[in-house]
């Protein structure tokens, strides 16, 4: 880094409330900015560094992406039908996670610097965020030395943590297409019974109770998707939830974009306007607060779009030594 | 010194939001799980300690619990009801996961809480949101995952006829309060400059729908829908194969084969050191490693020769040797694993014993630990309640009943009677 880059981030940290990074653990570190070096700058700073391992132990100097940190805790294994190979995760969830976790290591170090003015240093790891999610089979190795690695697991669609069925995914009409179905307790198989007419298999004595369909429930399943494969996903849906069924279509990107009525009604994608992209939309954040809305300010930023103000404005640089910046491509 | 210390948090809720008061708890916050005198559903979802169903005793709700008090009260009861607006009078956030609705039908919905608290964030994680066509219907954790387009990423490509696949974990829930959670903190932060509080209505099938990367945005640019590929991205375009199969029958997940040419040239000498580099030192693939040439036959034959080295050796073999060579290589390893990993279990102390007194003095159980290592206030968990456990010292200490009333309480069956 130009030396006199560094002096203006080393500016720019000093009227700054929170820094974030998720370099490789000693990037900073090695540009003289390490917590300690940053404190000396602004001594309440809040300071949270992502990296994939840490910023301490022996394997710190290891390399994440999201699809490591997901194989590497556990999640990755998690999901896939019995004697497969692993479905994992069809995209980097632990990149949203570990934004999520830096995002509320930070509103809570926030929180504790109105209490007391301390800044601090919020040391997190990817992986360590994905091992968090992994609590209940973690209990039940030490507690019970039940591995999850083991036959039957992990199961697909099923809850055998709940002991329910049925509790599945089932093909509808349309080429591969798919909904869900979860009936958590006797009111709802009623409803379930009475929303597709009771036909005989349901009097058998094999789905009786909630343990006997648990029991039976390959068969139970096969039932079902008679009923559900002639009708789409949202029909299913529509009808079981108008007697009170937990069901849900599993929606495409487009039906989440173009068609749930839900999400339109709720402004999940408000349209912005890019500079480069021209009208788009965004994802919403997901909720509604009363007293300060979530605002769509502008689209992702164009590289560089906002250094004149930042420069000039934030911190103070001459129109002249901008120029030159850009010139020696400091800026 | 905690983060949260000082803030008094009632929780209503099940599956879907306890983990807000759980994240809560561990950073400092006093957080009152209020539960029926049953003790609440999820109570009942196992594994449970020894295979032993008990409400105490669900290893599933101690991952899940754990810093905070129980209150049992039979919301059913007007006293009940009474009790919990109590203890909301002086609370600085109500955390709560019913259905739209039932928390007015008590007179305990925001309108009239915000009335004796102005202080108070009162947040509601629900399926759909407190309003639009879908408020009244049911959801869980799998509808969740299905409806927000989770489950349309996720499966496989090469298992003829098979379902796309929820990651099972209970991840719908955690991406609902992970969300539920970074808004009630904003407000708080609101609330220190302000003083006032707020309502936040949030949606678990907004949460699942804005957590799926680049299934919209491909959908929005390139007019394409994604589709699900085994154990790796889903894709526009189909991609090579990332899980590789380890001489000790685990998975090594390859990913970003060509990431730049210094780990492509160590990666190749690696290999050829063992003999099994084949004919990877040609130059055509160092331009690939450049990225001035993409060619899919390349690529997937490339793929073809590291699979087969990957197969002769052992995943961790495979897994420090790549790290070593800065590619971010990992072990698909089930959760139990990183027990042996030093590097999470004795340097970095992920895993955390937490005393559990009601099975004797010394008693300690190995948790999942802290998701986060704050150096100026440290987590800091304890073990989850028992059932009811803190309702009396709450009635007392926080509420100044007296001892005779709290005896009618029991007598009415408003609060457990042992």
């Amino acid at each position: 880094m130009h030396p006199t880059g560094m002096e203006k981030l080393k500016e720019l940290i000093s009227i700054s409330d929170v820094i974030v990074e998720n370099f490789s653990s000693r990037v900073l570190e090695k540009w003289g900015l390490s917590y300690e070096d940053q404190k000396k700058i602004r001594p309440d700073i809040i300071y949270c560094s992502m990296s994939g391992f840490g910023h301490s132990g022996r394997d710190r100097d290891y390399v994440t992406w999201g699809p490591t940190a997901q194989a590497l805790s556990g999640l990755t294994f998690m999901s896939g039908l019995p004697r497969e190979e692993s479905a994992g995760w069809g995209f980097s969830y632990m990149d949203h996670t570990g934004g999520f976790y830096g995002a509320l290591a930070i509103l809570m170090a926030l929180k504790h610097r109105n209490s007391t003015g301390e800044g601090q240093h919020l040391d997190l790891s990817q992986v360590e965020v994905g091992i968090g999610m992994t609590g209940t089979s973690i209990l039940d190795y030490t507690v019970n030395n039940r591995p999850f690695r083991r036959e039957g697991m992990p199961p697909g669609n099923t809850a055998p943590d709940k002991n329910i069925a049925p509790h599945n995914s089932y093909r509808c009409k349309g080429k591969d297409r798919w909904c869900v179905i979860a009936v958590t307790n006797e009111e709802e198989w009623d409803a379930l019974s009475k929303a597709i007419n009771k036909p005989s298999w349901m009097n058998s004595k094999k789905f009786s109770t909630m343990e006997s369909r648990y029991t039976n429930q390959s068969e139970l399943d096969q039932h079902i998707e008679t009923w559900t494969i002639n009708k789409t996903p949202h029909e299913v849906m529509h009808h079981l939830q108008s007697f009170g069924v937990p069901a849900g279509a599993i929606q495409t990107p487009r039906e989440r974009v173009e068609e749930d009525p839900q999400l339109k009604e709720r402004n999940f994608l408000p349209a912005i306007k890019h500079e480069e992209l021209g009208d788009t939309k965004v994802e919403a954040m997901p909720m509604k607060m009363s007293k300060t809305p979530w605002i769509l300010k502008s689209a992702s930023p164009l590289l560089s779009e906002h250094s004149a103000e930042i420069y000039m404005d934030l911190l103070g640089t001459s129109g002249e030594d901008f120029a030159s910046f850009l010139e020696q491509g400091i800026a | 010194m905690t983060a949260l210390n000082g803030l008094l948090v009632v929780e209503l809720c099940g599956e879907r939001g306890q983990y807000m008061g759980k994240l809560m708890g561990d950073m400092g916050a006093r957080v009152v799980k209020v539960e029926p005198p049953t003790g609440s559903p999820e109570r009942n979802i196992g594994p449970f300690k020894d295979d032993k169903p008990n409400p105490n005793s669900s290893l599933y709700f101690w991952a899940r619990n754990t810093s905070k008090e129980s209150l049992t009260v039979d919301l059913e009861s007007p006293e009940g009801i009474c009790i919990v607006k109590k203890l909301l009078k002086k609370a600085d956030v109500f955390l709560e996961d019913r259905d739209p609705g039932f928390l007015e039908s008590l007179g305990l919905g925001y309108d009239v809480l915000k009335k004796t608290n102005k202080k108070l964030v009162m947040t509601s994680l629900t399926a759909f949101g407190q309003d639009g066509p879908y408020r009244e219907y049911k959801s869980n954790d799998l509808v969740a995952l299905a409806m927000g387009g989770i489950m349309h990423s996720c499966g496989y490509d090469d298992v003829p006829n098979s379902p796309p696949i929820r990651p099972s974990g209970g991840h719908g829930d955690f991406i609902s309060a992970h969300y539920g959670l970074i808004g009630t903190m904003s407000a708080l932060f609101y609330r220190d400059f302000t003083g006032v509080g707020q309502y936040l209505d949030v949606s678990a099938h907004e949460a699942c729908s804005s957590t799926t990367e680049a299934s919209i945005p491909t959908y929005l640019f390139l007019n394409k829908e994604v589709f699900r590929q085994t154990g790796r991205h889903q894709g526009a375009t189909p991609t090579p194969k990332t899980l590789c199969e380890t001489l000790d029958g685990k998975y090594i997940i390859v990913f970003q084969l060509f990431n730049n040419l210094n780990s492509w040239m160590s990666l190749v000498k690696w290999m050829s050191e063992k003999g099994m580099a084949k004919d990877l030192e040609d130059e055509k693939y160092k331009d690939m490693a450049r990225h001035v040439t993409s060619n899919t036959e390349d690529s997937n034959h490339a793929f073809e020769v590291v699979r087969n080295f990957i197969l002769n050796h052992t995943a961790d073999e495979i897994y420090r040797g790549a790290q070593e060579l800065k590619y971010p290589w990992g072990i698909v390893r089930s959760p139990e694993e990183n027990l042996n990993d030093p590097h999470f279990l004795d340097d970095r102390g992920m895993f955390e014993d937490i005393l559990h007194t009601e099975f004797g003095n010394e008693v300690t159980y190995k948790y999942a630990g802290r998701p986060y290592r704050f150096k100026g206030t440290p987590w800091n968990a304890f073990r989850p309640p028992l059932v009811g456990e803190h309702t009396i010292s709450i009635l007392k200490q926080d509420l100044e009943y007296s001892e005779q009333e709290i005896e009618s309480l029991r007598l009415a069956e408003i609060i457990p009677t042992e």
